[in-house]
């Protein structure tokens, strides 16, 4: 069985800023590795 | 409090939700009512999906969890921005292009009317209880500040919240929104400085996050996999995931707030704000409660922050005993505190060792004399599971912070509490018009009936959720019970939205009856093993996507026709992922 995405799903209207939305997608992403790596430097330091 | 506080307070009440009410104004229609007629701009659907999702819970409940168990509950939301991307992806372009008016409406359209049906019914028993513990937390507010009794603060809370949805619909509830988390924003970062500001002389902001960190208050990452554990870095990363997913994609108090936009782009753009602000803003809130428990270590806090159980144990001719224990358990604690922060600032490093395990014991000492205080409680009112943790900040705040601040922070509570109740009431009567009423019963009558109906179904939730707010008392933190609600539910929900984006093959009855597998599942797991209920949202929906799989195939269904949508081209060459 193969998964597939509805054609709905494709886009016409770029975001506003960073000129696709896989690079918005991508900028979201490292920012949440940014975050849980600072929470994770904060919780070793103050331990 | 003060003249100055209710004056404060009285205005804000009503000047947020008028500011809301004259956005909104001006439709008459079922769609402007349900659906502000797509014309919602991106920041205002972000700030009011954060405002739904937070409200006054997180506002009440979070500093207090910080202050009782550390901020490992930010892990909570390291699945958000996963999700959101996810949903970006995925459900938010189909529902929007799909036209719908709820996310279960979709379900027909790819699979049947009883999937359709199932799928809202459940929505409406999950969000029917989340809604009446929303309510319930305001309540709270008064019950600290008044000793008013909580269940006639719900009462009074429910009937305006009902009033005031069914005045302004989805465009006044999103504009309220939008003022209320810009006045939240202000009111966390004031807090923030507040707390900061009443620390003892000689105790810096750097001093304070050692103290939380010594004995283990800025917990925010554990890195350990235990499944018994509800908050983690792997269960924030996997099942809140699935929470998110769930919560975002298929609970329609939040896809129709992104159903509201202009465009397929700005209902995106409104989800990728909420997954880069939220982890941030949880975190935030967090460590407010953990400069609390500081501040608390030289300021001895009530033995019990819920007053009237204060004034219950009094009572009792084992009171002086135990609160003579707590006395000296926290004096002890302060002695330590003080003595671990001079040795900091001597850099004295075996002193510094000392103290350290000093403080530690101290606070188990505060903790063990505190539980005796609840034991005695529980035991005098005849109750079990007492649970004082969503008093702790407001405690806090009525108490220290200066005149007219008070009022700005119990009204924002007040106000939120009331427009994020407001937002599920619209949602809940959209389902119920919508989903069940004109699908099943009344199809062929007016825009103004179903406006009508769609108000009298407000009022109907809304006395639903006020019944079932007078037995909120007792599930613990109210954040907690809200996500272990969600939890028995969500799962079912994105399951089945799985099997519609993803399993063409997959047609009505498995998807039907693949639910029902699923939320069998999610009930035996509770019932017979100690998984944590985050993990609940992996299994569950993944035992729905399994059963509408297998039951395909046993049924040898044909693939579904890919649901057409007028003006879009289908790019099929890439469809497979």
């Amino acid at each position: 069985m193969k998964f597939r995405l509805p054609a709905e799903t494709y886009d016409s209207e770029p975001p506003p800023i960073l000129g696709s939305w896989r690079n918005m997608y991508l900028v979201v992403l490292g920012w949440l590795a940014f975050v849980i790596g600072v929470c994770y430097a904060f919780t070793r330091y103050f331990a | 409090m003060t003249t100055l506080d209710w004056i404060v307070m009285i205005a804000t009440m009503i000047a947020i939700p008028g500011f809301g009410l004259w956005r909104g104004r001006g439709g008459k229609t079922t769609s402007h009512y349900l659906l502000a007629g797509k014309t919602m701009p991106w920041y205002a659907m972000g700030l009011s999906i954060m405002a739904t999702q937070a409200s006054a819970i997180t506002f009440i409940a979070t500093p207090g969890q910080a202050y009782v168990d550390g901020m490992r509950f930010v892990q909570f939301y390291f699945g958000l921005p996963i999700a959101m991307v996810l949903l970006s992806m995925t459900a938010v372009p189909i529902f929007h292009r799909a036209g719908v008016y709820t996310a279960y409406e979709y379900l027909e359209r790819r699979f049947d009317a009883k999937t359709r049906a199932l799928a809202g019914i459940v929505f409406l028993i999950q969000r029917g209880m989340a809604v009446g513990l929303a309510l319930y937390a305001p309540a709270i507010v008064m019950t600290v500040i008044f000793g008013w009794p909580d269940r006639l603060t719900t009462l009074i809370i429910g009937i305006v919240c009902v009033l005031y949805t069914t005045m302004g619909g989805i465009p006044a509830v999103t504009w309220t929104d939008v003022l209320q988390m810009c006045i939240i924003f202000a009111g966390l970062i004031l807090a923030l400085i507040t707390v900061i500001s009443l620390m003892p002389h000689g105790v810096s902001f750097t001093d304070a996050v050692y103290l939380a960190g010594a004995v283990g208050k800025l917990n925010a990452v554990d890195t350990k996999l235990d499944w018994d554990n509800r908050y983690n870095l792997w269960s924030g990363l996997l099942g809140s995931t699935f929470l998110m997913l769930g919560y975002f994609g298929c609970d329609q108090s939040q896809v129709q707030r992104y159903l509201t936009g202009k465009s397929v782009a700005q209902s995106k753009l409104s989800i990728m704000f909420n997954a880069i602000a939220k982890v941030p803003m949880q975190f935030f809130i967090l460590f407010v409660g953990a400069m609390v428990f500081v501040f608390y270590l030289f300021a001895q806090p009530p033995m019990l922050f819920q007053q009237t159980a204060m004034k219950t144990i009094a009572t009792q001719p084992a009171y002086s005993s135990v609160q003579n224990k707590y006395n000296d358990a926290w004096s002890k604690r302060e002695r330590a505190a003080r003595a671990l922060n001079a040795a900091r600032q001597r850099d004295d490093k075996a002193a510094l060792n000392a103290s350290i395990a000093d403080f530690r014991t101290a606070q188990r000492e505060i903790e063990g004399a505190r539980q005796s205080g609840i034991q005695l409680y529980e035991k005098s009112a005849h109750e079990s599971g007492f649970n004082d943790t969503n008093y702790i900040f407001l405690t806090f705040v009525t108490r220290y912070f200066p005149a007219g601040v008070i009022g700005l922070v119990i009204a924002v509570i007040m106000n939120a509490a009331m427009s994020s109740s407001s937002g599920e009431l619209n949602s809940l009567a959209a389902v119920s018009v919508m989903d069940l009423y004109r699908r099943l019963f009344r199809p062929d009558e007016t825009d103004r009936h179903y406006l009508i109906v769609s108000r009298v179904c407000t009022a109907i939730w809304g006395t639903w959720a006020v019944v079932f707010a007078q037995y909120a008392k007792n599930l613990g933190s109210l954040v907690e019970a809200i996500n272990q609600v969600g939890s028995y539910f969500y799962p079912v929900l994105l399951g089945v939205f799985i099997l519609a984006f993803f399993f063409p093959r997959v047609r009505g009855s498995a998807a039907f009856w693949s639910m029902l597998t699923g939320e069998a599942v999610i009930v035996a797991c509770s019932l017979f093993t100690h998984i944590a209920f985050l993990w609940y949202n992996v299994i569950g929906a993944l035992a729905v996507v399994i059963a509408g799989w297998l039951f395909s195939i046993v049924a040898g269904e044909p693939p579904s026709h890919v649901l057409h949508v007028p003006g879009v081209s289908p790019r099929t060459d890439t469809g497979a992922v």
